[in-house]
């Protein structure tokens, strides 16, 4: 009865192995979605951002003061200037992968309260086309959530390097202004600043995205 | 003093002169105007601008740019490259994600004339060259051709790195035509083009444009010409008339073999005329006037008869070969007796068809069997007496059978069921008081009728004197072979009897239904009916005349079968018992 009682013991440690055994090939299995994959999806997503901050630009621009061009602020007063980013190309195939989606990641948090600010002031702002412009901010609030989503996972998946973020807070407050042409300069500055920014994570994303490529040549 | 003030008008005066002389006047160059700054590949661009009128002078042009965030002011470095009135910046003096502000400014002998200044970053700007290298051929998939266009990247665009990122677009025409086809061909550097003409030349072009920038100038056209695949297209036809030539060979003949069938199928033949009596040859041949006069039967519109519901008689045409096959033979001979009438002028083309029916067929074969039975009921009678009906009852059978179906003759004692069926029974019982035999088969008919429950022919039961209904059994058979009948008590009702009843009525009310799913249905009873007597069950050999139906107030089950309820028949607790209750049951 000894030997039945020892024989059943170990049937049961057998089976408990072959089931721990099965979950770390699944988890591992899960966990082997390629990064080509992932960053070409985030890169999909900040096209689409970039896509839209143009045409909400565009469609600021055509009823805007003009005497308000004079008196835009200069883009060096985005709040985002302080980031160190590549300037031509050379440079920016020079940064490493982490660095490139920490950059990328750095910028895109440091958009979601000025995003707030620019969706609260969309609702009054006095513009012809306001209600599309503040259904388009909506839509930039959306993809700007789901790419940041996106670039964690991503980050989390390219080591410690790619974790490290700059903060970069925004102190415009929120208010854009009093008067109605204080508060279409402001509107349209932030949204030359986000302009500016998502060309810059897109571009990174892409970079990425072709080097993580070398499985797939004809993609880039 | 004076010497001064003359040299200086001299001097005007000559100021004055000098430009009349030459007739045209210098001024300041027009002002200038950037027309566009364009970046092929995200590392170098160059701008464009308008001169302005030059003012006479020669003028030159400069153009000045300031980066965003210094305040140093940059000249051009580089007017020659692309061109007149233009400047280019190489790589060194590229910067992207950088606002340049960039001025133009026109000098000439008088002065200088500033131009607007353009702010520009140079990712928005990007507007890459044609995509190279284009070559298009003509391929083959499975017998039909098609194109395959494939071409590069502009060589200065770099793709591999990821920095620029271009999608393409292509389109082809005819040669001669003015509608270009457009294909989005998305990052592919290959595309299909399909559904071409057969030795068509074709024009294709292709250009690209980066993920956010300006569509390139389109490629040098690349001509191309699809062979002529004209007999493969003549060899599908060939094959495909061949196939129908077959198909409807095999079609004609199809019909050809059913030629008689078909003809019947489509053009059914006339029925032609079928009057009694009439000569058809007259239609072909004879008159008018003849034809109509042949038409006109002389006893038609009957004028003799008082009644035109006669005129709606069906006569029951009962042939009783012998009595006593009559007697023992009843199943047997009600079939011949009923059916042989029939078969002497059955004819197809006449309306009698409603009248043909089984059920009132068998009703009347009924009739005919319980008038059989009536009779010999009647024991108490003598047997002559019986024989006397009997044969009074053969000879108007016989009768019947000779009867003229077109011209009912009125003539008493004929048994008549249809207007039993639609009239009132008052000329039952007033027709035969001439003949007292009759009287006796009309009483018999009219006991005959009470066998049918009053409640399935309700028009005709209001009648006084028809009160009775009754079933009768077999008692005995005697050992003159005469089969002795009995009523059977109301409340024991015999199975074939009601069969028979229930045959005769198409509808009777369910009472209700028992815990064995047998649905009992009630006899519906006339309330009009004045002469009423309670009904007691009665003896096994009641007497023959009185008898009643059960009083109006009470309905008595006929619980008679067995079938199980069929829920679907039902309705307002009415039940189609001819559906319900098929023969025989037992």
């Amino acid at each position: 009865s000894l030997v039945f009682i020892k024989t059943t013991q170990s049937k049961l440690f057998l089976n408990q192995l072959i089931s721990l055994l099965f979950m770390l090939y699944m988890v591992a299995a899960c966990k082997a979605v390629p990064i080509s994959d992932l960053l070409d999806r985030a890169s999909q997503r900040s096209d689409r951002l970039h896509s839209l901050s143009t045409m909400l630009t565009r469609e600021l621009d055509s009823h805007f003061p003009p005497i308000g061009r004079m008196i835009m602020p200069r883009p060096a007063m985005c709040h985002t200037s302080s980031l160190q980013t590549p300037n031509d190309k050379e440079q920016a195939l020079q940064v490493s992968e982490s660095d490139l989606l920490s950059l990328a990641r750095s910028l895109l948090r440091a958009w979601v309260d000025p995003l707030l600010v620019l969706s609260s002031s969309a609702n009054t702002l006095p513009h012809p086309a306001q209600n599309s412009i503040s259904n388009k901010i909506q839509e930039l609030q959306e993809h700007s959530k789901n790419l940041g989503d996106g670039l964690n996972i991503l980050s989390g998946k390219m080591g410690p390097a790619a974790q490290t973020m700059s903060l970069l807070p925004y102190r415009g407050g929120n208010d854009l202004g009093q008067d109605k042409i204080s508060k279409l300069i402001n509107f349209q500055f932030l949204l030359s600043c986000f302009r500016r920014d998502s060309h810059k994570i897109d571009s990174f994303l892409k970079v990425l995205r072709c080097r993580a490529a070398k499985m797939q040549p004809e993609m880039c | 003093m004076m010497k001064k003030f003359r040299e200086v008008i001299l001097l005007l005066l000559l100021l004055s002169f000098v430009p009349h002389a030459e007739g045209t006047r210098y001024s300041l160059p027009g002002k200038p105007a950037l027309t566009r700054c364009r970046s092929p590949e995200k590392e170098t661009f160059t701008c464009w601008w308008e001169p302005g009128s030059d003012g006479g002078l020669p003028t030159t042009y400069a153009l000045y740019y300031r980066k965003e965030n210094s305040e140093t002011v940059y000249e051009c470095p580089d007017y020659h490259t692309a061109g007149k009135n233009s400047c280019f910046f190489n790589k060194n003096d590229t910067s992207i994600w950088v606002n340049y502000n960039i001025t133009v400014v026109a000098s000439n002998a008088l002065g200088s004339t500033f131009s607007d200044p353009v702010d520009i970053d140079v990712v928005y700007i990007v507007k890459p060259n044609p995509p190279e290298k284009v070559a298009v051929t003509v391929m083959e998939d499975k017998g039909w051709p098609f194109l395959r266009v494939s071409w590069e990247p502009p060589h200065k665009a770099d793709t591999r790195s990821g920095w620029i990122t271009l999608i393409y677009e292509l389109r082809v025409k005819l040669e001669g035509e003015n509608e270009w086809e457009m294909h989005l061909a998305g990052q592919q550097k290959m595309f299909n083009i399909f559904s071409l003409r057969s030795g068509g030349r074709y024009l294709v072009q292709v250009r690209c444009k980066p993920d956010h920038g300006f569509w390139s100038e389109w490629s040098s056209a690349s001509h191309i010409k699809v062979p002529d695949y004209f007999h493969r297209e003549r060899s599908v036809w060939i094959l495909i008339t061949v196939f129908f030539a077959f198909i409807f060979l095999i079609v004609s003949w199809c019909i050809h073999i059913n030629s008689h069938s078909l003809k019947h199928c489509i053009l059914p033949p006339v029925p032609g005329p079928k009057i009694r009596g009439f000569d058809k040859q007259l239609l072909k041949n004879g008159k008018s006037e003849d034809i109509f006069s042949a038409l006109v039967v002389s006893d038609f519109p009957p004028t003799s008869s008082s009644n035109y519901e006669d005129l709606l008689v069906e006569y029951l045409e009962v042939y009783i070969p012998e009595e006593q096959e009559l007697i023992l033979e009843e199943s047997k001979d009600l079939h011949d007796g009923c059916l042989k009438p029939k078969g002497s002028t059955f004819d197809s083309d006449s309306g009698r068809g409603s009248c043909d029916s089984h059920t009132l067929l068998m009703d009347k074969c009924g009739e005919a069997k319980d008038d059989g039975r009536q009779t010999d009921q009647d024991g108490s009678q003598t047997g002559s007496e019986a024989q006397r009906q009997q044969a009074a009852w053969e000879q108007e059978a016989l009768t019947y059978a000779h009867e003229d179906m077109i011209s009912p003759d009125m003539s008493s004692g004929r048994v008549k069921t249809w207007p039993s069926v639609f009239s009132p029974l008052p000329q039952y019982s007033l027709s035969p008081l001439s003949q007292p035999s009759s009287l006796e088969t009309a009483k018999q008919h009219c006991l005959s009728d009470s066998l049918f429950p009053p409640s399935s022919l309700s028009s005709y039961l209001t009648q006084p004197g028809q009160s009775t209904k009754e079933y009768v059994e077999v008692h005995t058979v005697n050992e003159e072979d005469m089969v002795l009948l009995h009523p059977v008590p109301v409340g024991h009702s015999h199975g074939k009897g009601c069969l028979q009843t229930h045959q005769g009525e198409d509808y009777s009310k369910v009472n209700g239904v028992d815990k064995n799913n047998v649905l009992l249905l009630q006899r519906e009873v006339m309330e009009e009916q004045v002469d009423m007597c309670p009904c007691e069950n009665k003896d096994a050999n009641g007497a023959t005349e009185s008898y009643c139906t059960s009083s109006a107030q009470k309905s008595i089950p006929c619980i008679h079968t067995a079938l199980p309820v069929q829920e679907e028949k039902a309705v307002n607790g009415y039940v189609d018992t001819a559906t319900m209750f098929p023969l025989p049951i037992h």
